[in-house]
């Protein structure tokens, strides 16, 4: 029953500041995923949190209860490393044992507790093999089980699937959130993998270069990106950027196609004299055709190139200067021939404006 | 993977040549000298003279018979043995606690470890020559006597009230300050190369500093402790040079500062030049060094090491 909170904190190393102020509240028994690119700041976040790392500056809090200065030990956390990080020269017992061992429990506690866990992670016919002996996926669960076993207050995951194989990380990770859920404990889970983000996140938080970029729930991160970065960090293929002119009139026009954007947007630019604008769309909401359709938004260009995945392809058209991925069915890309003039038609409901000297969504500035 | 013998020839054959050039054939022109009688380096009269085993039975005589050798093999066993164990846990311990100090400190601290083995022989044993010097000039005496703890100069490494003990503490003293840097940096090389992450891990689950220590520095690197150990002993077994310019500008006593490595050589070179009883000596020394390292490597579990092989390389 923990809640975490980083009040302002800031971690610097030398000259790089990897934690830029940062926010952030993780509610109790939710699963968080920290997303972002490499060299985000998304391990040294976790590190503070665990408190292998003292902030620079700030504080944080389990259930407001200030533990900055507390050691890892003191703050009952567990962890689970990408590479494991599994004591090569203990047995897969004694890897598990080694936390209980340290705070001196009885053996036959110990013992229990060992075989309840491995019992839980289904890694009883493990136990005495050394590390060296076991797969990527058995190795990742004896990990879970060391950090588990401690019946910490908070769990806190860096990367934990990134060395598995395509299909096991889609089977580990629903098996993580299941665990998770059964368990109800308070997670923080990193990763650069968007999908699995949305796969298993109650929360994203979004960090680049340092700084939260979006916090919310996979649906908001996803339909509603709070700015360019997190658009274009977001999906597969992810959001489509174009940049456009706002004229007179109140219309936006792009290569030679003009759009009436809604009032509420119209509004917001006007109040912040915007002369240019972006605007961003999912790969997933337009459709490329030879000819436009009626209530759509239908930039022209040139067919560039079409990549069948099985159900959906990705098409890629050259509209201007910008370079434009849709997905859509096959069987209908598959109609269309490489090098000709067709028409993107974008649903207009479905487009995010973007201011573009803040990179900020229209949505999110305060009207 | 298989590799052809011509190109394991190819790529291995330099270093064959050199270890060849270098070791092997000193090796057996040094086993061979012990079976001639040899003195005064006169080649011409004694390489194609054949006696025997006439130098072990005279070596075996000075052993059983001669007070002095009995001296020459107490202080050898004394000298590799104490320095030996400074060497290693010395090293072992400066590698510790630079392992845990900040990056720039350790390479400061280091390299004031260093620099007695990087100082040429010659100056550093000058150096000692004057800290242990038996008159007023030597520093030691002048800090003894400024502090009036003595009211005469000693001559620790001379004077036959202090002897033995006053010889080998110098020797090994002086040996085992250029000997630790080596133990040094091998451990904190070992030390660097496990993972952080899994020091990481064992804070997190409450490992303090001298557990993690115990618990994953000391179990992970076995190998090099090993590896150092053995090494050590060899190049104690074998080293001379401090000790015959401290024998030979008369800071230590020459009974009591002669370990066997140095008897042979000042046999071969300085006193009797009786280079075919130093061939054999020598040759001596070397099969016993053989022993001990065999010993040592299967008392440490050097097999287990080499034996289970980590798949196909
Ligand atoms: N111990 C350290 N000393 C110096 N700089 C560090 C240290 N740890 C991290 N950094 C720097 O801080 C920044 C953030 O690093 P961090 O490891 O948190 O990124 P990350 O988001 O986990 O990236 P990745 O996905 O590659 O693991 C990087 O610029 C990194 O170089
Ligand atoms: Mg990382």
């Amino acid at each position: 029953m923990v809640s975490i909170r980083l009040d302002k904190v800031t971690k610097r190393f030398g000259k790089v500041v990897a934690v830029n102020n940062v926010d952030l509240e993780i509610e109790d028994g939710k699963l968080y995923v920290l997303l972002g690119p490499s060299g985000g700041g998304k391990t040294t976040t976790l590190y503070l949190i665990a408190g292998i790392y003292k902030p620079t500056s700030g504080r944080i809090y389990f259930n407001e209860k200030d533990v900055t200065d507390l050691t890892p030990a003191e703050r009952n956390v567990g962890l689970v490393f990408q590479n494991y990080a599994l004591y090569p020269h203990m047995k897969v017992y004694d890897n598990i044992a080694f936390p209980l061992r340290l705070r001196k429990e009885p053996k036959s506690k110990i013992d229990s507790k060992v075989h309840e866990v491995a019992k839980f992670l289904r890694i009883e016919n493990l136990l005495d093999r050394y590390p060296h002996q076991l797969s990527g996926g058995q190795q990742q669960r004896v990990a879970l089980a060391r950090a588990l076993v401690k019946e910490p207050s908070v769990l806190l995951l860096d990367e934990p699937l990134s060395n598995l194989d395509a299909l096991l990380r889609v089977y580990i990770r629903a098996e993580l959130k299941r665990m998770q859920q059964d368990l109800g404990i308070t997670s923080v889970y990193v990763t650069h993998d968007q999908s699995e983000a949305l796969a298993i996140a109650d929360k994203i938080v979004v960090i680049n270069k340092g700084v939260i970029q979006q916090e919310g729930t996979p649906e908001q991160i996803y339909e509603n990106p709070r700015n360019v970065f997190v658009a274009t960090f977001i999906g597969n293929p992810p959001m489509n950027i174009v940049k456009g002119t706002v004229l007179e009139d109140g219309t936006i026009e792009t290569t030679g196609s003009r759009l009436t954007p809604p009032p509420a947007v119209l509004e917001k630019i006007k109040r912040l004299k915007l002369k240019n604008i972006l605007m961003a769309f999912r790969p997933e909401n337009a459709v490329v055709s030879e000819h436009p359709i009626e209530g759509r938004f239908s930039p022209m260009g040139d067919l560039f190139e079409v990549e069948p995945l099985g159900r959906d392809a990705v098409v890629t058209v050259t509209v201007g200067e910008f370079v434009i991925k849709v997905v859509m069915p096959t069987r209908e890309a598959m109609q269309l021939r490489i090098g000709s003039k067709v028409y993107v038609n974008i649903d207009p409901s479905t487009i995010k404006y973007f201011d573009p000297n803040t990179e900020l969504n229209l949505e999110y500035i305060e009207a | 993977m298989k590799i052809r013998k011509t190109s394991l020839l190819f790529f291995l054959g330099p270093a064959l040549f050199v270890v060849a050039l270098f070791y092997i054939i000193p090796l057996f022109l040094s086993v061979y000298i012990s079976f001639t009688p040899m003195v005064d380096w006169n080649v011409n009269r004694y390489l194609t003279q054949f006696v025997g085993l006439q130098n072990y039975e005279r070596l075996f005589h000075i052993v059983m018979y001669d007070p002095d050798m009995r001296a020459v093999i107490m202080t050898t066993v004394v000298f590799v043995l104490v320095t030996l164990v400074i060497n290693v846990f010395g090293g072992l311990l400066l590698a510790l606690a630079t392992y845990f100090m900040d990056e720039k400190m350790s390479a400061a601290y280091q390299g004031l470890w260093l620099l007695p083995r990087m100082t040429p022989i010659a100056v550093y044993s000058l150096l000692w020559y004057y800290f242990f010097h038996s008159s007023g000039i030597g520093v030691l005496n002048s800090i003894l006597l400024k502090l009036h703890l003595i009211n005469h100069p000693i001559a620790l490494g001379l004077d036959p009230k202090y002897l033995p003990w006053g010889a080998w503490f110098i020797i090994i003293f002086v040996n085992g300050l250029v000997g630790v840097s080596y133990g040094m940096i091998i451990f904190y090389s070992a030390f660097k190369s496990i993972p952080r992450e899994l020091i990481i891990a064992a804070r997190v689950d409450g490992a303090s500093t001298t557990r993690i220590i115990r618990h994953i520095l000391l179990p992970l690197t076995k190998w090099h402790f090993t590896f150092v150990t053995v090494w050590q002993m060899f190049s104690l077994l074998m080293t001379y040079a401090q000790t015959f310019l401290l024998v030979e500008w008369r800071v230590v006593d020459s009974t009591w500062g002669q370990t066997w490595a140095l008897y042979v050589f000042r046999t071969a070179f300085t006193t009797t030049k009786d280079q075919g009883l130093a061939a054999a000596a020598s040759t001596f020394l070397s099969i016993i060094g053989i022993i001990l390292g065999i010993i040592a490597l299967k008392a440490l579990g050097y097999e287990k090491m080499i034996l289970e092989p980590k798949g196909d390389i």
